[in-house]
Formats: C-alpha cells, sequence, structure tokens
C-alpha cells in the first residue's frame, strides 16, 4: 500500500501555487498565443514579410495582398447599420467584386449568409485590410465567442470580444498583420454597441466608423447627415448612399453593397446590391452626381 | 483505513477520495482550539433579499492580547463587486482567494468586463477540484460564499463552493460549524424579496441561532447593486443583535403566558408568522 | 514626426490637474473625437498616455490591473510615488525587451496619508521625474515656467490650464479636439468641465 502511496504522492514544491499555467488553465476564453505559424527562415520574418507584400512602396512586390475597400457602421436609435462594398483588389488588379466583407461572428449564423427577415442572433465583423487575415480572425474569433457563449450560459458582449480581437492584433503587433475591424452587436447588457479594432492593437468604442482606402468619401456624407435619432429607413439609405460615395470615388472601392441592421434580436441583412444602377438611379431621379454626364 | 486516506489520488475500494472527505470534514469541524492545522470552528451565512445579498460572519473569538482590528476577517474582497466569506482552515483560504483575486484582474484585463458572480465562483470550484484530483497535495479545507452583483444587472447572486469542487447557487445559506442547523433555521424563516432591514435581520438573527457571544463577535457585510462592499459597523450590528434579543424574550414571555392560558406551544413555534424561533 | 496629442498636468495646494487631448488620428482622419486617454489606477491615483497606437491601453490597463490587484490583496492603497515608481520599473524593464511599451505618461495623484499632490512625468524611454506641472506636447512648459507657482487653488489652477489650451489653439497646426480633464483631490478622482468651444484668436 505504501508503495501506491507513494506513487502517487510528489512532494509539495513540486507544486507551486502561482504556475501560470494554473491561471491559464481556467482563463482558457483567452487568445491562446499557442496558434503556431510557420516563419519564413531568414533574420527578420516581419521585415521580410513587408518588403514582399508592401505595394505602396514597392510597386512591383512579389505578393500582392487583397487590400483596398470601404466599409461602414454606425449606431442610431434603432440599433446599428453595417454596410460594405464588395470589391477586393490585389494591386492595380480587381481580384473580385463579390466579396462579403461582412462577417457574422456567432455560433449559430457562421456560415450562413442568406437574406431573411428573421434577426439572426449575433455579433457581426466587418473585413477591411488583409482579406485573409480578416477571415482567418474573425473565424477565430467566432469560435472563441462560441465557447464564451457555452461556459457563460449567455452570448458573448461586444466589449467582450473585441477585446479578445484587439489583444490578439496586439499581440501580433509587427507581424506584419493587416486589418481594420468593426464589431457590432447589441446585447442587453450594453445596448447598441460598436468597437473599431485594428492591426496595430487599437481597440475604440463609437458611434460611427468608417475604415478603409474609401474612409474619407464616405466619412464626407454620414458625418454630414449622421444623427442619432434616424429612422431605420433613413439609417440604412444613408449608410447606402455613403458607401456609393466611396465606391464611385475610390478606385479600390467598387462592385455590390452590402447592407446589414444589427438589433438586438440579432442582424437582418438588407441586399447585396449592383452600385451600378443605383448609382444611376440616384444620380438621375435626385440630380446628385453632376459631374457625371448621362449624355453621349 | 487501510491507507486509502493517505494519498489523495487514490480512490478506496468503494469508491471514496477520503482525503476530500475530511476537508469536509475540516469545514465543519468546531472546538475553538487553537492548531496551525485546526479549522476554528466558525459559520457563516449568506442571505439574497430582493436587491441585496448580504453575509455575516462569526469571528473567530480572540484570545486576550490579540488584536482583532488588524486580525484578518473572514469576510474578503474579491473584487468590488465580488465578496467572499469563507469557512475552514484561514490560511487555505488565504491562498484561494488570492487566486480569485487575481483571476477577477486578469479577466478585467483580457475582456474588459468585471467577472461575473458565477464565473468567478465556478473558478474557485474549479482550483479546489483541481486540488483533489492531482498527486501531493492537500485539499483546500474551506467552503465558500460568494456574493455580489454582475455588471449592469441587479440581480443578487448568492454562490457556495466546496473542498470538492462543486459549486451550487442558493437564496440564502450557511457554511461551516452548525451550519444544519442554521440552514435549518433559514429554511424556516427565508422569504423571496426581503428588503434591506429584513435581510440584514435575518442574516444576524440565524447567526445568533449559533453565535453566543452576541455582537462582538459577528461581521457583516453588505452588498447593493453596483456599489462596493459595505460592512455594518459595530453598533448598528449591537442594535440589531439588541432588538433581536428583546424579541425573543418578548416572545419567550408571551408562550408562557400563552401556555398558561392553554394555547398550545406548537403553534407558536411553527414557522411564517413572522416572529418565529427560539 | 509632429506630436499629434498633448498631455498637461498642473498641481497646487491641494489639488492636481491632469488634461488629455480627446482626439484619435489615424493617416488623415480623426477616428475619435471623444476618446478619454486616461485610466484610473486607485482612488487617488490616475494616469494620462500618449504613444504608440495599441501600446498605450495595454501598459495602461496592464498598470491599472496591477494597481488594482495590488489595493485587493492589501487592502490599502499604493502611494502615488509607489505607483509612479513601479510604472517607471515595467516601462524600464519593456525598454530592455524585444517589444518595448512606446508610451509617455502623466501620473497623478493625492497621497491618502500626507494629502500632498503629487504629479509625475514619465517617458517611453522610463525617465521618472516628480514636478510641480508638466507637459508631453510643445508650448506649455515656457507658459507654465513663468505663471506656476506650487500655492495655487483650483480656479487659479484651471486658469493656467486654460492660458495652455488657449496657446496650443493659436500655435498648434493641428485640432486635438480639446481636453478632457480630471482633477484629483482628497476625495479622488473627477471629471472637469471644461469649455473647449472658447474661439482664441492668434495677435
Amino acid at each position: 500500500m505504501d508503495k501506491l502511496v507513494a506513487q502517487y504522492s510528489r512532494p509539495s514544491h513540486q507544486n507551486d501555487f502561482y504556475t501560470e499555467e494554473e491561471q491559464t488553465d481556467m482563463t482558457g476564453s483567452l487568445p491562446p498565443l499557442s496558434l503556431k505559424f510557420a516563419l519564413p527562415p531568414v533574420a527578420n520574418p516581419s521585415a521580410f514579410l513587408r518588403a514582399m507584400t508592401d505595394d505602396h512602396s514597392n510597386p512591383s512586390c512579389p505578393i500582392k495582398l487583397a487590400h483596398g475597400t470601404t466599409t461602414l457602421a454606425f449606431r442610431f436609435q434603432g440599433g446599428i447599420i453595417v454596410c460594405t462594398d464588395s470589391r477586393a483588389t490585389a494591386g492595380n488588379w480587381i481580384a473580385s467584386q463579390t466579396v462579403k466583407k461582412v462577417i457574422p461572428v456567432s455560433r449559430l449564423s457562421r456560415g450562413e449568409d442568406k437574406p431573411s427577415n428573421d434577426p439572426t442572433p449575433g455579433l457581426l465583423g466587418t473585413m477591411a485590410g488583409g482579406a485573409a487575415d480578416c477571415q482567418y480572425w474573425l473565424r477565430y474569433l467566432s469560435q472563441q465567442c462560441t465557447l464564451h457563449e457555452i461556459r457563460h450560459k449567455r452570448r458573448i458582449t461586444v466589449a467582450a470580444a473585441s477585446k479578445i480581437l484587439a489583444n490578439l492584433t496586439y499581440a501580433y503587433k509587427g507581424y506584419g498583420l493587416s486589418m481594420g475591424t468593426m464589431l457590432a452587436g447589441v446585447t442587453p447588457q450594453e445596448g447598441p454597441a460598436l468597437y473599431y479594432i485594428d492591426s496595430d492593437g487599437t481597440r475604440l468604442p463609437g458611434n460611427l466608423f468608417c475604415v478603409g482606402s474609401g474612409q474619407t468619401f464616405a466619412y464626407g456624407v454620414l458625418d454630414a447627415n449622421y444623427r442619432y435619432d434616424l429612422s431605420e429607413k433613413e439609417a440604412l439609405d444613408l449608410g447606402r448612399r455613403a458607401i456609393l460615395a466611396a465606391m464611385h470615388r475610390d478606385a479600390y472601392s467598387g462592385g455590390f453593397i452590402n447592407c446589414y441592421h444589427v438589433t438586438e434580436a440579432g442582424w437582418v441583412h438588407h441586399g447585396f446590391d449592383d452600385m451600378n444602377p443605383i448609382f444611376w438611379k440616384t444620380k438621375l431621379e435626385s440630380g446628385e452626381f453632376s459631374n457625371v454626364t448621362s449624355e453621349l | 483505513m487501510s491507507g486509502y486516506d493517505r494519498a489523495l489520488s487514490v480512490f478506496s475500494p468503494d469508491g471514496h477520495v477520503f482525503q476530500v472527505e475530511y476537508a469536509m470534514e475540516a469545514v465543519k469541524r468546531g472546538e475553538n482550539i487553537r492548531h496551525p492545522y485546526h479549522a476554528d470552528g466558525t459559520c457563516a451565512v449568506g442571505v439574497k433579499g430582493k436587491n441585496i445579498v448580504v453575509l455575516g460572519c462569526e469571528k473567530r473569538s480572540a484570545l486576550k492580547l490579540q488584536d482583532t482590528r488588524i486580525t484578518p476577517s473572514k469576510i474578503a474582497n474579491v473584487d468590488e463587486h465580488v465578496c467572499l466569506a469563507f469557512a475552514g482552515l484561514n490560511a487555505d483560504a488565504r491562498i484561494l482567494i488570492d487566486k480569485a483575486r487575481l483571476e477577477a484582474q486578469s479577466h478585467r484585463l483580457t475582456v474588459e468586463d468585471p467577472v461575473t458572480i458565477e464565473y468567478i465562483t465556478k473558478y474557485i470550484a474549479g482550483v479546489q477540484q483541481r486540488y483533489t484530483q492531482s498527486g501531493g497535495v492537500r485539499p483546500f479545507g474551506i467552503s465558500t460564499l460568494v456574493v455580489g452583483f454582475d455588471k449592469n444587472d441587479s440581480t443578487p447572486r448568492l454562490y457556495q463552493t466546496e473542498p470538492s469542487g462543486i459549486y451550487s447557487a442558493w437564496k440564502a445559506n450557511a457554511i461551516g460549524r452548525s451550519s444544519k442547523t442554521v440552514r435549518e433555521f433559514l429554511e424556516r424563516n427565508h422569504q423571496d424579496d426581503m428588503d434591506r432591514e429584513q435581510t440584514i435581520q435575518l442574516t444576524i438573527k440565524s447567526l445568533l441561532e449559533v453565535v453566543q457571544t452576541g455582537a462582538k463577535n459577528i461581521e457583516v457585510a453588505i452588498m447593493t447593486p453596483g456599489n462596493r462592499v459595505e460592512m455594518l459597523p459595530d453598533d448598528q450590528i449591537e442594535a440589531y443583535v439588541k432588538s433581536i434579543e428583546t424579541e425573543k424574550q418578548e416572545e419567550a414571555a408571551k408562550k408562557k403566558t400563552s401556555r398558561t392560558g392553554a394555547a398550545t406551544a406548537a403553534i407558536l413555534t411553527r414557522p411564517g408568522g413572522g416572529e418565529t424561533a427560539e | 514626426m509632429l506630436q499629434r496629442e498633448v498631455l498637461l498636468g498642473i498641481t497646487g495646494k491641494d489639488f492636481v490637474i491632469v488634461a488629455a487631448s480627446k482626439a484619435i488620428m489615424r493617416g488623415p482622419t480623426i477616428i475619435k473625437a471623444q476618446d478619454d486617454k486616461t485610466r484610473q489606477l486607485n482612488r487617488h491615483t490616475m494616469m494620462a498616455f500618449s504613444g504608440e497606437a495599441g501600446d498605450t491601453v495595454q501598459f495602461a490597463e496592464f498598470i491599472q490591473a496591477n494597481v488594482q490587484l495590488y489595493s485587493m490583496r492589501n487592502d490599502s492603497e499604493l502611494s502615488p510615488s509607489a505607483v509612479a515608481n513601479f510604472v517607471r520599473g515595467e516601462l524600464a524593464s519593456s525598454l530592455r525587451s524585444r517589444s518595448p511599451y512606446t508610451v509617455n505618461l502623466l501620473l497623478g495623484g493625492m497621497d491618502p496619508h500626507t494629502q500632498q499632490p503629487h504629479l509625475y512625468w514619465i517617458d517611453y524611454l522610463a525617465s521618472l521625474a516628480r514636478v510641480p506641472y508638466a507637459a508631453h506636447g510643445y508650448y506649455c512648459l515656457s507658459l507654465l515656467d513663468k505663471h506656476h507657482n506650487p500655492e495655487i487653488d483650483l480656479a487659479q489652477g484651471m486658469k493656467l490650464l486654460e492660458m495652455c489650451t488657449d496657446e496650443l489653439k493659436r500655435r498648434l497646426p493641428i485640432d486635438y479636439k480639446g481636453v478632457l480633464v480630471k482633477i484629483i483631490t482628497k476625495d479622488g478622482v473627477k471629471e472637469a468641465d471644461f469649455d473647449n468651444d472658447k474661439i482664441v484668436r492668434s495677435a
């Protein structure tokens, strides 16, 4: 018997009370940095990556990341509006005109992106910067949010979800991540909440954000007509119009206008619409875009 | 005992983990003998009211030269909105509370929100559980009551954890020495939606079931939504104790007269009449 | 690079004023105009920060969590000087690490025992100095050199702050969207009303 006892007993000093492992054991909801990525076998991987991918300073760089976007989101009395364009560019090349830049971050809605009138529970994330980075890390965030939901028996707050993502981007700061993301959601604890997170590790709560190469154009339209007490229709129209403005002026934005409305019940998709008919309709019916001629 | 009680991570043939059961005994056990590894046998009570949750604690009776003013209390803050009372081995509790405090801050740092009461309870119970399933360690000889309010929420929360790692939610509960007596008292007298006065009163009243020495040996901590813990000042506790005692005396006197007046004592001791229990 | 954030600190006989600009800028855009670049550390101590995006908040909240943990564990609060030296130590060890925090700080507090106001100037190279008034940014130091004295009361302190922000409005080529003002007294930290909409004319 004593032998058996000895076998399962260890001197107590081997169990230090303050091992980090013990703490992290219970805090499994944190972004584990155990996700290992292969790094190029050079002295300074992050500088190497930057040299290979930065088409701004080196137009003939060998890897052209998918870039260029206009995304916007704003809070108003009826919840949050999220609108994006749908163009992905790699250098001067339009890689796609049908990118879905709004990514549902939730267990129940992951993978589903069909237009529907029933709200789908969960948060929305937007995608600007490197398409792969955004897709990968928002999927990762979605996984963490689902785990949180199961562990805590309630939906994660937007504050917590955005912090998980910001801690993650901060941990990878300097490794060449490129993302500018907004997280939107309405929870019973915090009401409508909107956060901006980028690859510098910045995380900001706010009422209104535009992100991407077309952000200045979108801000121009949005800031002028934004009020917190917009009606739902006004808000959707304003969001669409601001995206249209950016698609029109920014060469790296275009394609389809993608629009979402987030409420406490969840998000509702309000169309993925070709910009061209909308542009002409706007021009001809409301007399805007007068610099564009409609005559031959 | 054939040795099955010696190693923690060995089951006895009939399925017991004796060290854990001994730890539970350490929580309950209660002579006031001072010994480094002896539970000092006090009782802790937690009671939920409508928008309030109250912790009551029996203080360990001090020796003559002990400085009670600076001797650590059995009620501790885990975070600004979470309060914890324990029964069992003092020294073990210190370690456990420290871990909980670290986790509470770490949680704030990583997800911004403060911990929910359930989360920190689960964490504490989780730590306790791990000390029942690894070699060379001794389980925590404490039970805890964890109380507080979640952020932006006015629902009072009260949880209990045990040395085995079990945790459970309660409307009112007691741990430690004579906890069974106190719990039975609470079962008879607890009502939903008690106001502040009623909740404090019930807490102290239930403690007085087992605390002989009265006001100077009781601590009371009060939590309300969005506020830090409030320790009830000694003179107020004394006032409560006094009013409860006079009430009891009146009760006893009434009982005496009514007994002579041919009423049955059984009716008076029955719960629910508002003034109950001897 | 042009410094685009403003931090100011002024002490008087029984208070500390800390002011931080409210704008957050990325490239050509102000992405937030109502930001709070301060964190309260414990009841009588707070910190204002500026510097590299991401680093600032991460560092400030790391310090905040540790100071609060200290308060919880010991049921007593670290004095401003203790916090300042802790912060300096953390910055100094980060400075020699692979990824140092690029953060400039002002730390203000009332010592809970002596009731003395404390203000510390800390930069990202982990220099620490206790000062009667401080600034991370331009123009204000000379102005404060001339007008400050340690015996001023709160109203005079706010007047001084206004002189500083007036000068910044006159000379700084950017709009920092006004300042958020926090006042620390023996009763703790509170946000102060401050008129940021005043129009200042240049000479």
